[in-house]
């Protein structure tokens, strides 16, 4: 079976003054469809900027990337825009919500970028806030919900298009460890029950004991990939907590 | 559609202090437009009215050659069968009637001094029924029939520079189609006020009749055509053409605005006015609008960047942004339109006077019309100034990069 992501010794250097900033460094990495996956690694070793490489919002300086098949490096801007459109969604550690659309309104905002039809919308709004428990909460906007709830939120608007691939940047950093937790809970839950493929950024040591793959970056190179040694096939299957 | 729409309409009043201060701006272009404009075209109105009520008609005809060249006697370029031409002229729809005139000069005399008049003879029955009275400060106007006495309406100035008043007589002299000179004595029976300094200075009007014996001739100069409402002049120009063609002389006709020339001449220079003045509020409005509107931008531009990350077409982060500017427009158009219709009203009723412009002796009501066309305009100009403005800081949001957008604090 192919890669859903593989990544082909990719670099990001970033200009800086009068000096250049490696931020990711000749890194190779291949993800499966279906998997769990953190990159994870201190401060500035580059997890955000493989991230959005990943994720196509950032071009590498060398390298390739090719996402389900297609090489990103050759698409044009508008074609990497259909791609996320279509293949990606984003969790943000600041939830990056649209404070006058309600929680239903944002959920649906990447089906509106798709011209998917009103009543198929409404129905895939309703299930995607109903998978992540917030089908009370629809019609609140941002600005009334907990920052656990806009997070939830922010999950479900990330998975209502049925894309290939969830990327979140440190989606717990904001979160309190309950919140934090239920937040993890949730998308290894959607991780199993749909099978959709998560990749998230983090330094929270909560969700790297939760995470059956661990992809460690220091000073923007891959020093190790490793299923992680305290997470077994055991906790794997273990039902989640809520 | 419905949800991009809402959530421009949401985004416009997102802050609502500054959305309003944009629609108190906005709305306060629109209301100053219409209050000037409207104002204009009152006084244009006016003097448009005036203009035609006070000689000038709706149309006039006149012999072809009267234009081609100048006279070289009286009348020599006059309508000889004026009857029958009126008679024609008076089947036409809308025409309410069709008066005689003669435009003539010579001098005046009340024995000891002597001044230059501009006259006109008419037949004053026909004048009055289609309501072109002058305006007399006093005595009354001209008798249908003269059995004995010639009567004569003289200006304001020409009463006091020849010291005579309502009742007086004076000897009118003037050149006849022949070429010699002949004179008339007349009674004054009314003096007339037009407003217009110069023209009062001069103003003489006697009965076509008398004008005739004064001129020895039995031809007019034109014939003035007035209509039930102005607004018709062009329908009944168009049908009276052909229906003047097949008379002995070639006739010719002239709508007022063709003859008023002091009209146009305002009309033009109020134009001038009100155009520099919407350039005004059009370059205020643009430039208060881009700064604005760059302010909100910068605000979101992580927004910006989540929207564009998650596939939104750089195109529809533009078209955003200038459905919120033009959302912003019409909003504020519609305050404006009701600000400056209720000032208008409020204007109108308060029964407010100005001075006499310069040249004019009348002071006059001001008034504000109602005119739909303007309305239109200034709503347009004020939607498009500020569609203009948000190009710029739609296409910079367009063309964030995402990354920086997304790391935006």
């Amino acid at each position: 079976m192919d890669s859903l992501v593989y990544v082909d010794s990719v670099s990001r250097i970033f200009p800086l003054d009068h000096r250049h900033v490696l931020a990711v460094d000749e890194a190779n990495l291949r993800v499966e469809p279906g998997e769990f996956l953190a990159i994870a690694g201190p401060s500035g070793s580059g997890k955000s900027t493989l991230l959005n490489l990943i994720g196509c919002i950032d071009r590498p300086t060398s390298g390739r990337i090719v996402l389900d098949g297609q090489d990103t490096q050759t698409l044009k801007t508008e074609r990497l825009a259909a791609l996320r459109r279509e293949k990606i969604g984003f969790v943000f550690q600041t939830f990056n919500l649209i404070p006058v659309f309600t929680a239903a309104e944002n959920v649906e905002f990447p089906l509106l970028v798709q011209g998917v039809a009103a009543p198929e919308r409404r129905a895939r709004v309703a299930a995607a806030l109903e998978s992540v428990g917030l089908a009370s909460r629809a019609h609140h906007r941002p600005d009334l919900l907990s920052g656990g709830e806009r997070q939830r939120v922010a999950v479900a608007r990330a998975i209502v298009h049925r894309p290939e691939l969830v990327l979140a940047d440190e989606p717990t950093a904001n979160l309190d460890t309950q919140n934090a937790t239920q937040l993890i809970d949730l998308m290894r839950d959607l991780n199993r029950s749909l099978g959709l493929t998560f990749i998230f950024s983090t330094h929270d040591q909560r969700l790297l004991e939760h995470t059956p793959r661990i992809v460690r970056l220091c000073d923007g190179r891959v020093v190790a990939d490793t299923q992680a040694a305290e997470v077994n096939q055991a906790q794997l299957s273990a039902p989640a907590i809520h | 559609m419905g949800k991009f729409l809402l959530l421009a309409f949401r985004n416009v009043f997102r802050n609502r202090r500054r959305t309003s201060m944009t629609l108190l701006m906005v709305g306060g272009g629109v209301a100053g437009l219409l209050l000037v404009g409207g104002f204009f075209a009152y006084l244009l109105r006016g003097l448009r009215e005036s203009t035609i009520h006070n000689g000038l008609g709706h149309l006039q005809i006149f012999n072809a050659e009267h234009f081609r060249r100048d006279e070289v006697h009286v009348l020599d370029t006059g309508i000889g069968n004026w009857r029958q031409v009126a008679a024609k002229t008076r089947t036409a729809a809308h025409v309410r009637g069709v008066a005689p005139r003669i435009d003539f000069y010579g001098m005046l005399s009340n024995g000891v001094k002597s001044a230059v008049f501009m006259g006109s003879a008419v037949d004053p029955d026909i004048e009055r029924s289609m309501g072109f009275s002058p305006y007399l400060s006093a005595g009354r106007d001209l008798g249908g029939n003269e059995n004995g006495e010639v009567e004569a309406l003289i200006g304001t100035g020409v009463a006091r520079s020849m010291s005579v008043k309502v009742g007086d007589g004076l000897t009118i002299l003037a050149v006849t189609a022949d070429g010699a000179l002949n004179g008339i004595d007349v009674q004054i029976v009314g003096i007339v006020n037009t407003g217009y300094k110069e023209v009062d200075d001069r103003y003489l009007r006697i009965t076509l009749p008398s004008a005739q014996r004064l001129l020895q001739t039995d031809r007019v100069t034109n014939l003035v055509v007035g209509l039930d409402t102005t607004e018709r002049t062009d329908s009944v120009a168009a049908e009276l053409g052909p229906r003047l063609s097949g008379f002995a002389q070639e006739m010719t006709l002239r709508k007022w605005i063709d003859l008023a020339t002091y009209y146009k001449q305002v009309r033009t220079m109020f134009n001038g006015i009100f155009l520099f003045l919407g350039v005004i509020v059009f370059f205020m409005v643009l430039m208060a609008s881009v700064n604005t509107i760059l302010i909100t931008m910068f605000e979101r531009v992580r927004e910006i960047g989540t929207m564009l990350a998650m596939g939104t077409p750089r195109r529809w982060v533009v078209a955003l942004f200038m459905v919120e500017a033009g959302l912003t427009g019409v909003l504020g158009a519609l305050v404006g339109l009701a600000a400056g219709n209720l000032l208008g009203a409020l204007l109108n009723a308060s029964g407010l006077h100005l001075p006499p412009p310069p040249g004019t002796t009348f002071d006059m009501h001001f008034r504000v019309l109602y005119e739909p066309g303007l309305m239109i305009a200034s709503s347009l100009l004020v939607i498009v100034s500020l569609a203009l403005a948000s190009i710029w800081p739609a296409i910079r949001a367009s063309r964030l990069q995402i990354v920086e957008a997304l790391a935006h604090v």
